[in-house]
């Protein structure tokens, strides 16, 4: 996701207007000048600053030149031309969806069962056969519940299917 | 003396050993893959620190970390992808190398003189912390203030990007580390009613967020790498012994460097590598050379990004303030395992300093060997396709950061940081400066409320003491430096373009 330096740089000051607000607004520390209110307040400060001076395009120059001086040593940059570019792009919600997923589903279906459809989903994704996809999401998830589990002793949801050790 | 030994005793233990042995492999394993940096394989490590015992997860620490720098050149000379960003600057030249028949040479360089330089870098470590850490016992709140920032400014001056960008990432990690309750007034500050959010933002999450899971999302919108053509290699020592007595003077200057990039806080390996590299090419006898597969650079910065990781321990070590990445996150498990940075560390426990020294050294004496077989086997590793590899980072992810706290909020930040930081990186948006903001934060805003009420709300004070005003005039200096830069340029081509 490539946004323009004016949106990016508009967004950061408007951060830093509602850091310094929010920060005003904290109480202070009876019988203090410097309180909680300080910090957030100069931050928000730096950050509208910052902003204002990225949408304004100050600072560019140099990183056109990291962009040269990286393209040199990587080659000219590989771009994937996907038949539909928007379902390809949307792929780029996947890894934190999926995490999003565990959290909601960890506890009621347990971590194995979780896991394997969050390997198995993201092995398809990267264009895995099903004759890779399947047996990946049946045992790493296995594996990992073993290493953690066991070894580490990190206390993973059993769910639908403890393991026996 | 006494502590000497007990020292040896420390890190000669069994199960120091295996974690050293263990996390060796896994640091040149994950480092060799392309896209997984030393940062990320030292993040997922953490969770397995926890039931470590102190030594023992430092040592994996250190172990996995110089192996994941090594190991990110073997990408860079094969297939032409740095494994690592350290190993970014001089890539091009270790596969000119290869295409010339010469991969062995470019890999033997990258290791042999990694592992030099992190013995470099080890011995700088010896001798700079104790003599550091004298000085760090007059220290006030004014020098940490200044010390902290300073490491902010280094962290966007390596960046490479647009300072003015690099800054206003360093400050928004700054807003997330305002996050909880532990602030000046002990008041909810920015938690908008999440109870999670009272304990503020740990750096965990956000460590594996922004390195591992923004990772899988980049991979997952970027075609497939090229597979490796299987090769066989020869000797990969040979010719080095040759290389080091030509090369010489700039292995040094890239050990120097190095070490010096290394102690400055918030700068670290790539920008070490980077930097020399570039040295390497400005005071070679041969530079049109450079560029064709020519050995001198890779020696040079080789040298240098290895020896950096050793010296970033310093700042580290003394003053808790990361000297890159990596040690912002063994900074944390410091804490967590009872070595609380700080100039005290070597007075109260001296064994435990020593068998650091230990460690660093046996780590990249160990680096030969491990490095040897890695290359020998990179071929096959490197054929493990990404479908089978990243979908169990991602699990691993999830469970790492679970781990560090036993609560799924933690998962929910791994999530949202993931997806930040890949927007961030999109953007010419640093993640680094942010990490090292949220890192830091605490600390930066500490000592500046605690200096401000001891000096009243006045904030002449900052500049009073000797070693708080040197340590201003070093970050204002890092602040106007890219002015300088631009200034210098535009005068520079003035006379080029009216030449025209």
């Amino acid at each position: 996701m490539r946004l323009s330096d004016r949106v990016t740089g508009s967004f950061i000051a408007t951060l830093g207007a509602l850091a310094t607000y929010g920060g005003s607004r904290l109480p202070p520390v009876p019988g203090q000048d410097v309180g909680p209110s300080a910090f957030p307040m100069v931050i928000g400060a730096g950050l509208i600053l910052c902003g204002l001076m990225i949408a304004l395009g100050i600072g560019r120059s140099f990183e056109e030149e990291a962009e040269a001086d990286l393209a040199a040593v990587e080659g000219p940059p590989q771009r994937a031309q996907p038949a539909d570019p928007l379902a390809y792009r949307l792929r780029a919600l996947l890894p934190p969806g999926l995490l999003l997923f565990y959290v909601y589903a960890a506890d009621r279906l347990g971590f194995v069962p979780t896991t394997a459809i969050m390997i198995f989903v993201v092995a398809v994704a990267f264009g895995a056969r099903l004759r890779v996809a399947l047996p990946l999401a049946a045992l790493a998830p296995i594996a990992i519940h073993l290493i953690f589990y066991k070894l580490l002793r990190v206390p993973l949801p059993p769910g639908l299917l403890p393991m026996p050790w | 003396m006494n502590e000497l030994i007990e020292a040896f005793r420390l890190v000669l233990a069994p199960d120091v050993l295996i974690a050293i042995l263990l996390s060796s492999i896994y640091g040149l394993v994950i480092g060799s893959l392309p896209g997984l940096s030393a940062t990320m394989a030292t993040a997922l490590l953490v969770p397995v620190t926890f039931y470590l015992s102190p030594i023992a997860a430092v040592a994996s620490i250190i172990a996995a970390s110089a192996m994941a720098i090594f190991s990110g050149d073997i990408p860079g000379c094969l297939l032409r992808i740095p494994g690592t960003p350290a190993s970014a600057a001089y890539t091009d030249e270790a596969y000119a190398m290869t295409r010339k028949g010469q991969a062995e040479v470019a890999l033997g360089a990258g290791l042999w003189f990694s592992a030099l330089g992190g013995i470099a870098g080890t011995i700088s470590l010896i001798v700079m912390a104790p003599i550091l850490a004298e000085l760090a016992l007059n220290f006030s709140t004014f020098e940490y203030f200044w010390l902290a920032f300073l490491g902010l400014m280094c962290a966007t001056l390596v960046a490479r990007s647009s300072p003015v960008k690099a800054i206003a990432s360093m400050l928004l990690g700054l807003l997330v580390a305002c996050i909880g309750m532990e602030n000046p007034g002990g008041v909810p500050r920015f938690t908008f009613g999440v109870p999670e959010l009272l304990g503020g933002v740990e750096a965990i999450p956000v460590l594996v967020g922004v390195f591992a899971v923004s990772e899988v999302i980049r991979a997952l919108v970027s075609p497939e790498p090229p597979p490796l053509p299987r090769r066989k290699f020869g000797s990969i020592l040979a010719g080095q012994l040759a290389l080091t007595r030509k090369y010489w003077r700039q292995m040094t200057r890239g050990n120097i460097v190095g070490i010096i990039i290394g102690v400055l806080p918030g700068a670290g390996a790539d920008m070490a590598a980077w930097v020399s590299y570039a040295m390497s090419k400005r005071f070679s006898k041969e530079p049109e050379k450079f560029g064709t597969g020519h050995p001198e650079g890779l020696v040079e910065a080789g040298a240098s990004n290895n020896a950096s990781l050793a010296s970033g321990w310093v700042p580290s070590l003394l003053f808790g303030i990361p000297g890159d990445t990596i040690t912002a996150i063994a900074i944390g498990v410091l804490y967590m395992k009872g070595l609380n940075p700080g100039p005290t560390l070597f007075t109260e426990r001296a064994s435990s300093m020593y068998a650091l020294y230990i460690i660093f050294i046996l780590a990249n004496i160990l680096m030969i060997p491990l490095g040897i077989v890695m290359i020998r086997v990179a071929s096959t590793v490197l054929r493990a396709p990404r479908a089978t590899v990243l979908p169990v980072i991602l699990v691993c992810c999830a469970v790492g950061a679970f781990a560090t706290g036993n609560n799924l909020f933690a998962i929910v930040l791994v999530a949202i940081f993931g997806a930040i930081g890949y927007v961030m990186e999109n953007n010419g948006y640093p993640v680094a400066a942010m990490v090292l903001g949220i890192v830091m934060g605490t600390m930066v805003e500490q000592s500046f409320v605690t200096s401000l009420i001891k000096s009243d709300g006045s904030l002449l004070p900052f500049f009073e003491r000797p070693v708080s005003a040197i340590l201003a005039a070093m970050t204002i200096s890092a602040l106007l430096w890219p002015v300088f830069i631009w200034l210098w340029k535009r005068i520079r081509h003035r006379p080029q373009e009216q030449a025209l």
